[in-house]
């Protein structure tokens, strides 16, 4: 299998679909002839003309708006927010009408669109360009999201995406981008969605994690490993539909829970993976369930303070002992 | 003491800081020559003149942006959204500014701000009009999210909101509007804000709900021995209380409307647990809206956690 980075296996993604299928476009802003702030658009509006690689104005609700519309017609839009926090100008086209409107027209009209968005902080950009707002889409009956940790789900579940006829939101990981690994070559490799993958296995306890989260939380269970402390991490990769399944089946097994989010902890999704927990293993967990989430705040510019409102690894480590060392 | 229901509770709370305070005015689609579309701001125009009582263009990101802006200078805007489902439109203005201007200006500036919606299903209207996203709000750091369960606590609450120096989100269970009548001091009283009302004490059971669920709650309980904890604010939540119901009964039940992924109730029970695991005798039970879209009419009743629904999770909590 070929090495890429999580910017190419996009890419490469995209790629491959608008070769297999005429009816998907890609539009956002300077996603054509900049191609793409974070460059996943490179190339395609050189491949396949202006007429299917749109530059938009900056207006996201009418990004999407016009994305919703074209996909009730017959498109598979695929739509670029240039980052996350501008869905918050959408939110109105994201929840009443992108979420809704399969249901509300009792399936006589699907669906197909998917929605790219570069999320997450750690680059000093403060509270409007930082933020991790994925929690919201999964308070959106109707919603599908994805969220990859590697380069080889970033690809797969993106084909997944575009495949689907249902609206998808597709987050990436703005610190992911530049990171690199194996992925599959074949055009016809898909990641389905609502399967975790168990990026390790371990014995002592469960780490559920999901996109850059999972990355330190590998991190931090090779730490852990040299005190005999040993993980399974699971990466949720799609936030909804959710499996539960999978992760309530490791912490039956390992009896302990950590989960690491980036996002806001007060009603964040975090809170939603520790309910399931409780509820699929009250009688065999062996501690409560500890959260390790970005911290309450909007994001300060400063390094430091930034450093302390993102789960880091070595809080992950921190909590995992914690929780080890627990009494029950 | 007179009987009133919600709408001429809060009616009389806007009138009465409206008088008390020259800076609060109304701003919203239809709040002025029309007194609303629930008739919350009814008469308030010709009382207090088109100046305080403010009709405004269907542009749900320019009310908003426009209450926050007077606030920033002074005033104590109460911006009326005509329903929940609307509110999604200024959803940035709440977020990317009121939320975090205290944050921004290092504490210079607050918005005393209140966005009232009402929210909820239980009227028959079609899927925008019913919507209970509350859980949004709360995974918004510096917005206060307040819902009230009947007149007495709606008329308390508003004016608590209306004189926090904070955003106060303001849901109002349209369910309820018209439903329950109690009786209302006439004079200017507050319920505070972040603090849950116990509606029934008994001690088996801890029942949580909020907003449009604690009539139903109510109702649902008779006949058991249960703490209803009505939680009045969910945003900043009275963990206190409901820690120390939870620690005492060791079994929990919470009554939410919303869809259950995500929702507020998945917060309390990942707070509670974490909290009070060794207290605890069985699950924390969920009675919840189901993942999907608010269904139309017909459905509605299937939707909306039924009195049957939570009597079962009572039984399953009580048993286990």
């Amino acid at each position: 299998m070929p090495e890429m980075t999580y910017r190419d296996a996009l890419n490469l993604a995209l790629k491959e679909e608008m070769r297999r299928d005429p009816s998907i476009v890609v539009w956002g802003e300077d996603v054509a002839l900049y191609e793409g702030s974070f460059k996943v658009s490179r190339g395609l509006l050189a491949e396949f003309g202006e007429e299917r690689v749109l530059d938009t104005p900056i207006s996201e609700n009418t990004i999407i708006g016009v994305a919703v519309g074209a996909a009730m017609g017959g498109l598979r839009p695929v739509a670029e927010l240039m980052t996350v926090n501008f869905a918050l100008l959408a939110m109105d086209q994201i929840i009443d009408h992108m979420t809704k409107i399969r249901y509300m027209f009792g399936g006589q009209v699907n669906l197909p669109m998917v929605i790219r968005a570069p999320g997450g902080g750690g680059s000093q950009l403060a509270a409007q360009h930082s933020q991790s707002l994925e929690t919201y889409f999964m308070h959106a009956p109707g919603m599908r999201v994805a969220y990859p940790a590697t380069p080889a789900d970033a690809k797969g579940l993106l084909k997944t995406a575009i495949r689907d006829n249902n609206p998808v939101m597709f987050l990436e990981h703005e610190l992911l981008y530049n990171s690199k690994g194996e992925v599959p070559d074949d055009p016809e490799s898909l990641v389905p969605f609502g399967k975790c993958d168990v990026k390790r296995s371990g014995t002592d306890i469960t780490i559920v994690a999901y996109a850059r989260m999972t990355i330190l939380a590998l991190q931090a269970a090779e730490e852990l490993a040299k005190e005999n402390i040993s993980c399974e991490v699971v990466d949720l990769r799609t936030l909804a539909p959710l499996d539960a399944e999978t992760f309530v089946a490791s912490v039956k097994k390992t009896g302990r829970a950590v989960v690491v989010e980036e996002c806001w902890k007060t009603c964040g999704l975090g809170g939603e993976i520790a309910t399931r927990i409780y509820d699929g293993c009250f009688d065999s967990l062996r501690a409560p369930v500890r959260r390790v989430s970005g911290l309450d705040v909007p994001m300060p510019y400063s390094r430091k303070l930034e450093k302390l409102c993102i789960p880091q690894v070595a809080d992950i480590v921190a909590v995992v002992k914690e929780t080890m060392a627990a009494k029950y | 003491m007179p009987q009133m229901n919600m709408v001429q509770a809060l009616n009389l709370a806007l009138r009465q800081e409206m008088a008390r305070d020259p800076d609060v005015l109304l701003l919203g689609e239809d709040v002025g020559r029309d007194g609303g579309v629930f008739r919350i701001s009814e008469g308030l125009q010709e009382e207090f003149g088109v100046a305080r009582v403010i009709d405004t263009p269907l542009a749900e990101s320019g009310i908003v942006g426009a209450a926050l802006g007077m606030s920033l200078y002074g005033l104590r805007p109460v911006a009326e959204i005509q329903f929940m489902g609307f509110i999604y439109a200024a959803f940035d203005q709440l977020c990317s500014h009121a939320a975090r201007m205290r944050s921004r200006s290092r504490g210079r500036f607050t918005c005393p701000l209140v966005v009232r919606t009402p929210y909820g299903a239980g009227i028959k209207a079609p899927e925008l009009h019913e919507e209970s996203t509350e859980a949004l709000f709360c995974h918004m750091p510096g917005i206060k999210v307040v819902i009230p369960s009947g007149p007495y606590s709606a008329k308390g609450l508003l004016t608590a909101a209306i004189r926090d120096p904070d955003p106060v989100i303001f849901l109002e269970p349209t369910r309820l509007y018209r439903l329950i009548r109690e009786e209302v001091p006439a004079e200017e009283y507050t319920v505070p804000l972040g603090k849950a009302k116990c509606a029934r004490e008994g001690g088996d059971v801890t029942v949580i709900a909020w907003g449009s669920m604690v009539e139903r709650t109510l109702k649902a309980t008779e006949g058991y021995r249960v703490d209803l904890l009505d939680l009045q604010t969910i945003s900043p939540f009275d963990e206190e209380a409901i820690l120390t119901s939870a620690r005492k009964t060791g079994r929990v039940v919470i009554v939410q409307e919303a869809a259950e992924t995500c929702g507020f109730g998945a917060e309390l029970a990942a707070t509670i647990a974490a909290r009070a695991i060794l207290h605890l005798r069985a699950p924390i039970l969920r009675v919840a809206g189901f993942d999907v879209t608010m269904p139309l009419p017909k459905l509605e009743d299937y939707y909306i956690p039924s009195v049957e629904r939570i009597r079962k999770a009572l039984d399953e909590v009580l048993k286990y």
